[in-house]
């Protein structure tokens, strides 16, 4: 006969188990908790309490939420060993949110997600260096550029490529859906920013889910080159993978710290504030100042 | 010199050519060695090849070493992820099962609308439309604000959700056919001593298809723990970051995927072999009373069969009688 008393209280353990995951679910948050909690101080000090919109919640509530996406040093990664989150993003995602006046909280879905817009509000902003394109533009709202970063191409250390004309024709890593795969076939769209011919003619573009498999793609000889942004592949020489940067960076790419255009409460006066708050930043010296930390280079200028 | 090779009461194949003598004192040598021992042998040069291999491509080990605690901390987020989902499956699954037995128009045609829809469509897919298109579709509804918000769920409890609706529909036909598997006679004979249908089900049919049941479950389930790497696609946090998503996080960091990867596959493998190993011991526990003393359910003694003729034919030569089972001749390890 089965033993039917302590299956169900297998079952009951189990569910009990279940709720007790999904409850711890819902309110963790990780890596960086706090931004230095000046409540009170900044812009939400200022910003009227009843204005309804998205300022004025995330005033109220305290903390922004910012999404990032921990794959991509040295702009955001998980720190193993003292489990916060760090790099450039996170810097300057962390002053944006000390000069509003809240403390920061992190999400970090899916960047098909994030590019998609439509955040449902699980998330505020998103500081992830992400490139103004047109498509983007329709369902995001972007501040003004707070760095550019330079694309560059690079091949294994034992390779006898010297420059990137002898690539044409060849097959090119990059990470699946960013602008590098844009710009290899020649559709990379960004307002105000005219690329010309790539001068790699012709490439075998091949998508991977990170910056960091593409790399690894190259290394395993599935690709001969893999292209991405210059201080990404700086730093992936730094930890040691044996590639070598080919010729000059290919081109700068504008990168806007990101809003949802099509969140419940009105969104405006947070990107007003956010644009100012970046514009203050370039003034003052705040972004160079990050970017010579992260990048050992101020990325911060256009280079044009 | 014609050797006649036998087993017990087996005949030597007609087309056997003759052997000379050492091809047969081997074969008796081999004999003698019991067949776990041999398979052990087997593992330990294919282990051997695997780790020569290792060695021989220059992984970065000294990053193994130091990531592996971390990598191995998602253990615990991997099993609570696959049994919870696995609960869900269990219930969706027995619902599910009886839907498409029944014969009421809704139930089968529900029933069968689930079965097909999440067979049918892969399992990311799903985990994606669950965490990010059920809180568009339910706003579009015009329902209440906190209706809405209940709809757009955390990562890990739409991961969960999506996991066990999956599982759940291969697991309705698994339960289906195990409850099919109960020959009707048990059924009729139920329904002539009065029972009603809940009191034939839960009396005489499901524990008789539990048995049936078991083993693809446990397949099911064993299944299930890799697949719990798919829920990190949804954007699960990383404090409940499992297995594959940490892998993923301290591969990205250091610029070595293939190192971390390496290290998730390992750790997945050593979770599998726990669980079979329970598995099995849940099914010869189920099995007393179908199966007899001194028959092992799987039989590790191939009888012997004329097989293709070659010079040693070692199932030929093997005696079954040495590897009688558990209550076998005593000496016998199990």
């Amino acid at each position: 006969m089965m033993q039917r008393i302590r299956i169900r209280g297998l079952f009951a353990m189990v569910a009990v188990l279940a709720m007790v995951a999904a409850a711890c679910g819902g309110d963790e948050t990780d890596g960086a908790g706090s931004g230095g909690g000046n409540a009170g101080e900044g812009v939400c000090a200022t910003h009227p309490a009843d204005a309804g919109d998205l300022l004025a919640e995330i005033c109220s509530k305290g903390t922004i939420t910012v999404s990032t996406d921990p794959a991509y040093p040295p702009q955001s990664s998980l720190n193993v060993e003292t489990g916060e989150f760090e790099g450039f993003d996170i810097d300057v995602a962390t002053e944006i949110a000390n000069q509003l006046g809240v403390d920061i909280a992190w999400e970090e879905p899916n960047w098909n997600a994030i590019i998609a817009g439509n955040w449902q509000g699980r998330w505020d902003m998103s500081v992830g260096s992400m490139t103004v394109t047109v498509e983007r533009a329709e369902v995001l709202n972007f501040s003004p550029a707070y760095y550019f970063t330079p694309a560059a191409v690079a091949v294994p250390t034992d390779s006898s490529v010297s420059s990137v004309d002898q690539l044409s024709g060849t097959t090119v890593a990059v990470c699946a859906g960013c602008t590098y795969d844009h710009y290899l076939s020649g559709t990379l769209d960004i307002p105000g920013f005219d690329f010309g011919v790539s001068p790699i003619a012709e490439p075998v573009v091949k998508g991977y889910d990170t910056d960091s498999t593409a790399i690894q793609a190259v290394l395993s000889g599935q690709a001969d080159a893999v292209m991405s942004a210059l201080p990404t592949l700086e730093k992936a020489i730094d930890k040691g993978r044996e590639i070598k940067v080919v010729g000059e960076p290919l081109f700068y790419e504008p990168l806007s710290v990101a809003i949802d255009k099509s969140s419940e409460l009105d969104p405006t006066s947070l990107v007003d504030e956010v644009s100012a708050i970046v514009e203050e930043m370039h003034a003052d010296g705040t972004l160079s100042e990050l970017s010579m930390k992260w990048f050992g280079e101020d990325l911060t200028v256009s280079a044009e | 010199m014609a050797t006649e090779r036998v087993g017990v009461g087996e005949t030597q194949p007609p087309n056997a050519p003759p052997s000379g003598g050492r091809m047969d004192r081997l074969a008796h040598a081999s004999m003698r060695v019991p067949f776990r021992l041999k398979v052990a042998a087997v593992w330990i040069v294919i282990f051997a090849i695997l780790i020569f291999i290792f060695a021989a491509a220059k992984f970065d080990t000294e990053f193994m070493r130091s990531r592996a605690d971390f990598i191995l901390g998602g253990l615990q987020w991997t099993i609570i992820v696959a049994l919870v989902s696995i609960v869900l499956a269990l219930i969706l699954a027995l619902i599910g099962a009886f839907g498409r037995l029944s014969r009421n128009p809704i139930a089968y045609g529900v029933s069968g609308f689930y079965t097909s829809f999440f067979r049918g469509t892969p399992l990311i897919v799903q985990i994606f439309l669950i965490t990010f298109a059920l809180g568009p579709l339910v706003q579009n509804l015009g329902v209440s604000k906190r209706v809405q918000e209940f709809f757009i769920l955390d990562p890990f409890v739409a991961g969960i959700i999506a996991l066990g609706l999956n599982y759940g529909a291969y697991m309705t036909e698994i339960f289906r056919a195990g409850i099919q598997s109960v020959s009707h006679g048990q059924s009729e004979a139920a329904e002539a001593l009065g029972m009603s249908y809940r009191q034939k089900m839960r009396r005489v049919v499901l524990p008789q298809a539990i048995r049936v049941i078991i083993p693809p479950t446990g397949n099911d389930f064993i299944a299930m723990l890799k697949d719990t790497a798919l829920v990190s696609f949804a954007g699960v946090a990383v404090a409940q970051a499992e297995i594959f998503r940490r892998a993923e996080l301290a591969g990205t960091e250091a610029f070595r995927p293939l190192e971390a990867f390496l290290l998730a596959a390992a750790a997945y493998w050593a979770l599998t072999a726990v669980f079979t190993f329970f598995q099995a011991r849940l099914e010869r526990r189920l099995s007393t009373g179908y199966v007899r003393a001194g028959d092992e359910p799987k039989s590790k003694t191939r009888v012997p069969t004329p097989g293709p003729a070659g010079p040693i034919d070692v199932t030929a030569a093997e005696i079954p009688i040495e590897h009688a089972g558990p209550a076998g001749l005593p000496g016998q390890g199990h």
